[in-house]
């Protein structure tokens, strides 16, 4: 049981607080995703967990212990960081080598990680050849050298092709299902959505939320249900009774805000509207998150009203 | 973490860029051959001191070891690259010290190498103004020569890892022997007895006079390797990543 973690943690590039007393853990077994805009000290945060940056104050630990006092790191903690990581006139393979040399990982790895993420055809090409995808599959292939229990990906899916982000999609579900603390960063809330079990929010380097997915979802947007019928007016008069509104969409078809199918779907049967379409309309994580950070932009925009 | 992978890894980071076993190769060669030609065109000059002609492709030689000193290192700063070994090696002083080691003995290798085939090629064409030198000053202008560019591509190094940026440190390493030796050195004296190349360049004549002598002026050459090493060393274990 291996998990990362972040206790007041705090970080200041001059005058700039990049990260702000930040506390969450990230647990073994579920895929984390690290989710805030652009700024918001996602990848600020991973470089301090690995020792690279020093934080002005608080601590990150993997497995109760900080990164630098690990002995052959790799063997513990895989990190994607940056794509463009690695030097372009070293082939792939002999990218890998290197970091597999400094730990003691044996070279046969190299060439499972290179096969595993569909490098190994182009292993032996220059880095400077590969494309953004090739780059970002290379870097996570470094990621995967020690067999790590755990695993921090900044922004993996940067430049993959549709393939590769189902690939990556796949990789990221087989790693937290093989028991693997698993924290990935990403701005796509689609990409997020299709992976992750839990979620860690951050805005202005603040933790917003640390929730599991589902919950983060549920507690901020109201499903809705969505009908096609052949009779609006027996719609409407069939709801109405039971404080419920059906509006209409340009493409013909109708929502009931704030509703569940299970309700909707008995109400209308039992008044006889014929129906056509009737199905619950899934909140996405994307309007979850909208609504947490339009209700943090109101906050940070009036500050006396805190 | 044990020194001996961190090395292996820092061994195999030269070994698989082209451009730095490039750097090495054209030490050998500007070495060599500016040496031959000194061995040819100036025998005529009974004033010049024939160890020092033997071994003069030093002066193009030592930029090709600054280069690669400082290449060797600079590699590192692209794209994030630090981040990615420092991830692998967080101990950064052994980190360093792996990669200063990395840099040092291929250099010194070559370095010996190049200064044998030098004195070789120089003194088939200096002939009998060549045939005073003894042993013993020959042996020590070899391992002169290998030892002073070694502290070179050393000294350039830590200058690199302290700006973060092997253009920065040859930028101002290249001029400094260029023009500082040829222009200023004459007109000052004294004190730029003491410069890196000054006084590590006493090993290379069989006969010298002044305050330091060939070991004391390679010392002083080591000082300043030194502590551009300690400059670049502490830049890299305090500055984040």
């Amino acid at each position: 049981m291996t998990s990362i973690e972040v206790q007041s943690l705090t970080k200041e590039f001059g005058t700039r607080r990049a990260v702000d007393d930040l506390t969450f853990r990230v647990l073994p077994g579920r895929v984390t995703g690290f989710l805030g805009p652009n700024g918001a000290g996602k990848s600020t945060t991973m470089r301090l967990v690995l020792g690279l940056d020093r934080p002005t104050s608080g601590t990150a630990t993997i497995g109760g212990r900080p990164y630098t006092a690990l002995a052959e790191p790799l063997r513990h903690v895989g990190a994607l960081l940056d794509a463009q990581a690695a030097h372009g006139s070293r082939t792939g393979r002999d990218h890998l080598r290197t970091l597999a040399a400094s730990n003691r990982i044996p070279g046969r790895r190299v060439d499972e990680v290179l096969e595993a993420t569909g490098l190994a055809s182009v292993a032996r090409r220059r880095v400077r050849t590969y494309s953004l995808g090739m780059r970002q599959r290379l870097g996570i292939a470094a990621a995967l050298l020690g067999d790590p229990p755990v695993v921090l990906l900044d922004e993996p899916s940067n430049g993959l092709d549709p393939e590769g982000i189902i690939w990556i999609r796949g990789l990221l579900r087989r790693l937290a299902g093989e028991g693997r603390t698993v924290l990935v960063s990403s701005h796509l809330m689609n990409e997020t959505a299709s992976f992750a079990d839990h979620l860690v929010v951050l805005g202005r380097g603040r933790l917003l939320a640390d929730t599991p997915m589902r919950e983060f979802i549920h507690a901020r947007v109201q499903p809705g249900v969505r009908i096609r019928t052949t009779d609006p007016t027996a719609l409407k008069s069939a709801l109405a009774p039971h404080g419920h509104d059906a509006v209409e969409h340009e493409d013909g078809h109708w929502t009931v805000r704030h509703a569940r199918v299970d309700e909707i779907g008995s109400i209308v049967s039992a008044a006889g509207v014929p129906l056509l379409e009737l199905a619950a309309e899934e909140a996405t994580l994307e309007q979850a998150y909208l609504d947490l950070t339009s209700t943090e932009t109101e906050f940070t925009a009036h500050p006396q009203e805190a | 973490m044990p020194f001996a992978p961190v090395l292996h890894s820092e061994w195999l980071k030269i070994r698989t860029l082209r451009s730095l076993l490039g750097a090495l190769l054209a030490l050998f060669a500007a070495t060599t051959a500016f040496s031959a030609l000194a061995g040819v065109s100036e025998t005529s000059d009974p004033e010049s001191d024939p160890l020092f002609m033997a071994l003069s492709g030093v002066a193009p030689g030592q930029i090709a070891a600054m280069c690669f000193g400082a290449m060797a290192v600079s590699s590192e700063f692209h794209g994030g690259g630090l981040r990615t070994s420092l991830a692998a090696v967080p101990r950064r002083g052994r980190w360093f010290a792996a990669k200063v080691t990395a840099i040092a003995v291929p250099t010194l290798v070559v370095g010996l190498v190049t200064a044998v085939a030098a004195l070789v090629v120089a003194r088939a064409g200096l002939g009998d103004a060549a045939s005073g030198l003894s042993l013993a000053e020959q042996v020590r202008g070899v391992v002169g020569c290998g030892i002073y560019l070694t502290l070179m591509a050393l000294l350039a190094a830590g200058l690199a890892a302290l700006l973060r940026s092997g253009v920065g440190a040859l930028s101002l390493l290249i001029p400094f022997v260029l023009i500082v030796s040829f222009v200023i050195g004459d007109v000052a004296g004294g004190a730029t007895d003491f410069m890196p190349d000054r006084a590590g360049q006493i090993v290379l004549y069989e006969s010298y006079d002044g305050p330091l002598g060939p070991w004391t002026g390679l010392a002083v050459t080591a000082a300043w390797a030194a502590a551009a090493l300690a400059a670049g060393a502490w830049s890299v274990r305090h500055r984040d990543a």
